[in-house]
């Protein structure tokens, strides 16, 4: 029992980088997913270019990669030491994760906003010309709104993959709940840690599959 | 005063020519129809007058201001700046065929949000204009609905509603019934019928010839981006005198 205990500490820890990682991950890349989409859709062909070719390669390519990239890249590419860095309680292990994930989910989010703002009816644009709207009170007034509720299911998608996903960042050696449970099991022989520490994603993906179904239900008031 | 002048309006969609050199004038208190077959530019005339398409060539003026003008006979027309655009369209409201009311806006916020955020109105002020026009809809009771919650009819009410609000000089319809069945139309038209005989100032694209004739001062006959024949309403319906004309009446 008292092992059982053991575990739970410990992963509970790790934990919170888990919850850092995530919530942190979902603050940066949804502004900046929704950026990437106006870039993405910008009627200048250079600009509207450049950044396809930043979607295709943040979607290409393993996150991973990206991850160790973002980390060692700073010192091999620009001989600038990242070993000092740190914001508040985080050291630049952590802060690379989080960017790492920011850039590429957003990359995910801009596709999914994209294809939400571009499934607005032409109508739906007009009438708020007509009507006097300034472009950006009819982005933000009829047109963002709308499109929230049009990305939710795939937006939901994403913030799941997201959770568990995040057990990517033991290669940068930030010990969240996945790097914790990987030691534990080596230490204690056992594969309980990992069927804890699985208990501990599932539950947290269903508190979001809640989350997001309320929002997705108060949303369903219209058409 | 006229409310709306349009000097020989000509626009091409690429090579297609849609249109050819359009006069249209509209005076204070008139009711004008707009008839001719699909594709003649009737909708494309519209769309330029509202600002939702530019014009390649030719004058438009509303209520006095200038929208753009054509600094000399078929040239390039040149429009006039953001602000003065943001005046030209306080000054006209528009009908839509398939409403485009905000789903995800209640019946009254459809119409008070423009008033509130576009003309400064205050929420009592904004909220009284919308309960007389709610009332003059027979809407009353369906303030606090959603577009989804109505029937086609009501949303079309709704929306002249909504281009009402702001108190135009000119409302444009642009084929109101054409996406509601004979007995939702009926509800429509009344509404129409009824601003006719309040002197509104009304363009209307329709296919609804007997409401044309009945409601309209005038008529015009446009097809092939052309006004083929115009003339008062019932002369024209009645007693057309170009073969073209005559065909397309012939088909109603």
């Amino acid at each position: 029992m008292d092992k059982l205990g053991a575990i739970f500490t410990q992963l509970l820890n790790g934990f919170g980088f888990t919850l850092g990682i995530f919530f942190f991950t979902i603050i940066f890349s949804i502004p900046l997913g929704l950026l990437i989409a106006k870039g993405r859709m910008a009627k200048n062909k250079i600009v509207s270019a450049i950044f396809r070719v930043y979607i295709s390669i943040m979607r290409g390519t393993p996150l991973m990669l990206q991850l160790l990239l973002v980390y060692f890249g700073p010192y091999y590419v620009f001989k600038v030491s990242t070993g000092s860095i740190q914001v508040g309680p985080f050291n630049y292990r952590f802060i690379a994760t989080v960017i790492g994930f920011s850039l590429n989910y957003a990359a995910y989010f801009a596709e999914i906003f994209r294809g939400g703002i571009q499934s607005m009816p032409k109508g739906q644009y007009e009438a708020a010309q007509v009507l006097g709207f300034t472009p950006l009170q009819t982005y933000f007034k009829i047109i963002l709104p709308q499109v929230v509720k049009r990305v939710l299911p795939s937006v939901t998608n994403e913030v799941i993959t997201l959770v568990k996903d995040t057990s990517l960042a033991q290669v940068l050696a930030v010990t969240e709940m996945f790097t914790a449970a990987s030691k534990l099991a080596s230490a204690q022989v056992s594969v309980v840690p990992f069927v804890v520490a699985g208990v501990f994603y599932y539950v947290f993906n269903g508190i979001i599959e809640i989350i997001m179904h309320s929002i997705e239900k108060k949303m369903s008031y219209y058409q | 005063m006229s409310v709306l002048e349009m000097k020989n309006i000509k626009k091409s969609f690429g090579d297609l020519e849609v249109l050819k050199g359009i006069d249209l004038t509209v005076e204070k208190g008139e009711v004008v129809a707009i008839i001719g077959p699909s594709g003649g530019g009737k909708s494309t005339l519209l769309r330029c007058a509202t600002t939702l398409e530019t014009v390649d060539s030719g004058d438009i003026t509303i209520a006095g201001d200038v929208l753009c003008a054509s600094p000399s006979e078929g040239a390039k027309s040149v429009y006039c700046d953001k602000k003065m655009m943001q005046e030209v369209r306080s000054r006209f409201g528009l009908v839509f065929q398939n409403f485009n009311l905000f789903p995800h806006f209640s019946v009254r916020r459809n119409i008070t949000e423009a008033l509130i955020h576009v003309h400064k109105k205050s929420k009592e002020e904004a909220d009284k204009i919308c309960d007389n026009l709610l009332k003059k809809m027979d809407m009353s009771s369906k303030a606090d609905a959603y577009p989804c919650q109505l029937s086609g009819g009501q949303q079309q009410r709704v929306s002249i509603a909504r281009a009402l609000a702001t108190s135009p000089d000119i409302i444009f319809f642009d084929e109101p019934t054409s996406a509601l069945d004979p007995e939702l139309t009926a509800g429509v038209l009344k509404v129409i019928r009824e601003l006719a005989e309040e002197k509104m100032t009304m363009v209307i694209v329709t296919h609804e010839m007997s409401f044309a004739r009945d409601v309209a001062d005038k008529i015009i006959f446009m097809a092939g981006g052309v006004i083929v024949e115009q003339g008062p309403a019932e002369e024209l319906i009645n007693n057309p005198k170009e073969e073209r004309t005559k065909a397309f009446l012939a088909g109603y």
